[in-house]
């Protein structure tokens, strides 16, 4: 099936729902409490990734990840250059850091949507399908799980929409004179 | 042209209306016995959410045509899945009917239009996936 280019802007903006939030706590050292982004790139990154500017995102994130002071932080990049990447249509790039984040948490639901996305775009429906499933267990009736699981099925059922419209003559109906 | 009073069925058409995708196949069932005939016919727009979740459903709206053949009075008088009311009426509020010539004396009409929303099979041109 032809994608349009509608069909193309919505899987972009499904990769930047897969984002992980950035949202760095404020950490409190002894008497001094530091208030802002611990990781400015990463943080940026993933702002540029929820704008839609893919290479700005994956640019930063790619720094960000260099300066990683924590596993959680290598986990949100990883899981955000995946999204980027996948907006870049790199595909096997961004398979690769979602297997990433994968093997490290096994518990990443975003991770398990941005790779079952992936799959799909890779055609490879059967481990969609199993990661679908991860993620779904994981959080149920989460947004972006859905959407992708649309994907799934239009890519193995599609469906095309119709609508009939029909102005044959039909009575009035009691209540509808005014 | 419609010549016989009886019910016809329309030929399936493809519309390029302002609120049409353009995957969207119309079709539009009309007859003859009606005393005002559609100018404009707007086709709502299939929700997103509902084509995502693969919800299929008929709305029936009601409303009113005056002599220039401007809807009015609006509303919904069966549904299947409120999803596809909005859409619905927003066609139906923008669609017009032929204006009636000055010598004809009838007054505006009431008149009922169904929508009915489908999701059809499509067929796979490489259904083997690889892997």
């Amino acid at each position: 099936m032809r994608q349009t280019t509608g069909w193309r802007r919505y899987q972009m903006l499904l990769a930047i729902f897969c984002v992980s939030s950035v949202s760095i706590a404020t950490q409190a050292q002894e008497a001094k409490t530091v208030v802002g982004p611990v990781n400015p790139e990463l943080h940026d990154g993933a702002e540029a990734l929820l704008a839609g500017d893919a290479e700005a995102g994956v640019r930063l994130t790619l720094i960000g990840l260099k300066q990683a002071n924590s596993a959680r932080e290598r986990y949100t990049a990883w899981s955000n250059l995946c999204a980027g990447y996948v907006m870049l249509e790199q595909l096997d790039t961004a398979l690769d850091y979602c297997n990433r984040v994968i093997e490290a948490t096994d518990g990443h639901w975003r991770a398990y949507s941005n790779r079952a996305l992936v799959y799909v775009k890779l055609k490879r429906y059967d481990e969609a399908e199993q990661d679908l499933q991860k993620g779904e267990a994981l959080s149920p009736g989460a947004r972006t799980l859905k959407a992708v699981r649309a994907m799934l099925r239009d890519a193995v059922e599609p469906v095309a929409p119709s609508i009939v419209i029909d102005d044959r003559r039909q009575p009035p109906g009691p209540g509808d004179d005014d | 042209m419609m010549t016989r009073r009886w019910a016809w069925l329309a030929m399936v058409a493809w519309f390029t209306g302002v609120s049409a995708n353009e995957e969207t196949q119309v079709t539009h069932l009309t007859d003859d016995a009606g005393d005002r005939q559609p100018l404009q016919t707007m086709i709502p727009v299939y929700p997103e959410r509902a084509r995502r979740d693969r919800l299929e459903g008929d709305v029936e709206v009601c409303f009113s045509v005056d002599r220039e053949g401007r809807t009015s009075r609006v509303r919904v008088r069966n549904s299947t899945h409120r999803i596809f009311e909005k859409p619905s009426i927003l066609a139906v509020r923008a669609s017009t009917y032929r204006p009636l010539p000055d010598d004809k004396t009838l007054p505006g009409i009431k008149t009922c239009r169904t929508f009915r929303f489908r999701l059809t099979p499509v067929a796979i041109e490489n259904p083997t996936p690889v892997r």
